[in-house]
């Protein structure tokens, strides 16, 4: 049966429920009926969806560090240190990266590792081989609401084991937890597994359990220009409504440029709300996410507080409802408890000091967002042509199309014929445009902004421009210029 | 002169694309054959490709912290592929939290790697190196 963008029947779901469950024995744990239950009798203080309404109505940006560890009580510990000492607002627990891939024997192995060496052989907490009772003493050793953070094509036991857990949060999309996670897993095969996902969390909202969504909008992290990040949150926010889901956070990560991320932020939004209400999704709470910059870092510690602290500053003046933050240890790997404190506690300080103020709306800033609208609506119109009205079939076809292309994916159906750098000004860019549906207007608008840094630099705008800026960070500026 | 080949990819399930794609490029321009597995490579895809490629050197990358339990008798089962004479290479962020690097380094030298390089190395460190190692003159 051919895919189609269409709220899943629910003796549908629960035939592939019974298989997903089986994927690893902690499947068995769950029991939805027992989950909601449980859910219920968590407080709105630890409720993502509350603690983002508050925020949002009162105009705040709340933070929120990247973390996980591979046994429990270290986890919780670490977790704890960020709460009290970070004075993080939201909390996370990053998944390791073989349980993002589903292979629970290798996280089994890193478990064991880790606690034969006295310290994390894992880069995240394995959830779903912990399991649904390990989940639910994270959750209640914690006075905030907490998050599932990954990078997992197939999600679904994921989910399910995380959310019969406590977790209140949900991060991931077919799209955006393949192209950058996968090499070769289809887009049609992701779609599917996560309208599972938001069907899950839908059957949850209509038990009366309101769980936050949120597609992961840096995609690669790199140099990903403003209207493909836009767009992919879009389309899965949209794919998410169909199968239920009323509460979304859209995400968007720092280029660099202050006036591009901010008309980022105020765009995703502006846009999301006019796709939204186009489809009729009209009663879903919409917020917005900023990551600090995921490109490369600085090693010197001084350094990355800078990449960190110019990151809070934008996600300030953008009014975004969150904030995820990086950490001094970037360059480096993997942080310690205290960099990663360290990181939020740089992020709260510039968040608050700047609470009360904003951006004018000046000219630069409303080109920049007109831009991104044009761009945005170009792509998103293309694929619902393709998919003759249906957004699955349209977004499989765009990608084999590359009407939607990200720069630097892993994925094999991804079509990688496009090539972002920056102009003179640090904003991102399109060196080549691919197969995106642009007109002649937009084209010519990012040639001459090539044209010009190219002018400036006596030189011609190639790939070696495109290295450049993705060094250029971690080397200390934000724009590649050459040596 | 004939060219040098290489092996190049990213070890385990690291998806880390960016870095891959720009050392096969600096690597492609530096004048060697790159024959690049990509990323999210298993051993034995490392192995496979160097006997069928009769490979001089294997670039092994790790991104996520993994690269120690990814990388784990991977020396050992190049040796018994018969892959004696060929270069091994690992790089990137190695381990799980900030560790000192001459550990490390220590470490995955004792594995049975030739050279071992800290996060940040630009691709010219590494092609230095390559250049030293298989003797070809600049």
């Amino acid at each position: 049966m051919e895919l189609r963008n269409r709220k899943w029947d629910l003796d549908y779901f629960n035939q592939i429920r019974e298989e997903v469950l089986k994927m690893w024995p902690t499947g068995a744990e769950v029991d939805l009926e027992e989950a909601v239950a449980y859910q219920k009798e968590i407080p709105a203080h630890k409720r993502f969806k509350d603690v983002l309404a508050r925020a949002k109505k009162e105009g705040r940006t709340l933070i929120q560090p990247r973390a996980g560890v591979a046994l429990i009580n270290e986890h919780i510990d670490l977790l704890k240190y960020l709460q009290d000492e970070g004075e993080a607002d939201l909390l996370p627990t990053t998944i390791d990266s073989y349980t993002r891939q589903n292979q629970y024997e290798e996280a089994q192995r890193g478990i064991e590792e880790s606690r034969k060496m006295g310290r994390s052989m894992l880069n995240g907490f394995p959830a779903v081989n912990h399991g649904v009772a390990a989940c639910r003493k994270v959750v209640e050793s914690l006075d905030r609401p907490l998050q599932v953070r990954h990078g997992t094509p197939d999600a679904r036991l994921l989910a399910e084991i995380t959310l019969a857990g406590g977790f209140t949060d949900f991060e991931g999309g077919g799209i955006s937890y393949n192209i950058p996670y996968a090499k070769d897993v289809s887009i049609e095969k992701t779609l599917f597994y996560w309208q599972y996902v938001d069907r899950l969390v839908g059957l949850y909202q209509e038990k009366g359990v309101e769980i936050n969504r949120e597609p992961f909008g840096p995609l690669t992290g790199t140099l990903v220009p403003p209207s493909i990040s836009h767009a992919v949150a879009i389309l899965e926010g949209l794919l998410a409504a169909e199968q239920g889901v009323k509460n979304l956070t859209l995400g968007y990560g720092q280029c660099g440029n202050l006036i591009q991320d901010v008309a980022a932020i105020q765009t995703l939004e502006e846009l999301a709300i006019e796709y939204f209400n186009k489809f009729g999704y009209t009663d879903c709470q919409l917020t917005t996410v900023f990551h600090q910059w995921m490109g490369g870092f600085p090693q010197d510690e001084a350094k990355a507080f800078g990449v960190i602290s110019w990151g809070a500053v934008t996600a300030a003046l953008a009014k975004a409802t969150k904030v995820i933050v990086k950490t001094p240890h970037e360059a480096l790997g993997i942080p310690t408890k205290e960099a990663n404190a360290a990181g939020l506690k740089a992020t709260k300080q510039v968040v608050n000091m700047l609470r009360d103020q904003s951006i004018e709306d000046t000219e630069k800033l409303l080109i920049e967002k007109e831009m991104i609208k044009k761009e945005v609506r170009a792509i998103i119109d293309r694929v619902l042509d393709l998919g003759e009205g249906d957004l699955v079939q349209g977004i499989i076809k765009a990608f084999q199309a590359g009407v939607i292309d990200v720069p630097f994916a892993p994925s094999r159906y991804n079509l990688g014929k496009i090539l972002p750098a920056r102009d003179n000004n640090g904003a991102v860019r399109f060196l080549e445009t691919g197969n995106l549906p642009f007109d002649a207007e937009i084209k010519e608008f990012h040639e001459a902004k090539l044209a010009e840094r190219g002018q400036v630099e006596g030189r011609e705008p190639s790939f070696q421009m495109v290295i450049d800026d993705i060094y250029s960070v971690g080397k200390g500026m934000l724009v590649g210029r050459p040596r | 002169m004939e060219k040098k080949t290489l092996v190049l990819g990213v070890i385990g399930a690291d998806v880390h694309a960016v870095g891959n794609k720009i050392l096969e490029y600096a690597l492609t321009e530096a004048g060697f054959k790159v024959v690049n597995i990509g990323v999210m490579a298993s051993q034995e895809e490392f192995i496979n490709a160097a006997i069928e490629t009769n490979a001089d050197a294997i670039l092994v990358s790790s991104l996520y912290g993994h690269g120690e339990l990814d990388c784990q008798g991977f020396p050992q089962k190049c040796k018994e592929a018969g892959l004696d004479d060929v270069l091994l290479y690992v790089g990137g962020n190695l381990v799980v939290g900030k560790q000192d690097f001459e550990e490390v380094k220590k470490r995955f030298l004792e594995m049975g790697f030739h050279r071992v390089y800290p996060p940040g190395t630009m691709p010219e460190t590494a092609i230095a190196d390559l250049k030293k190692d298989l003797g070809i003159e600049d």
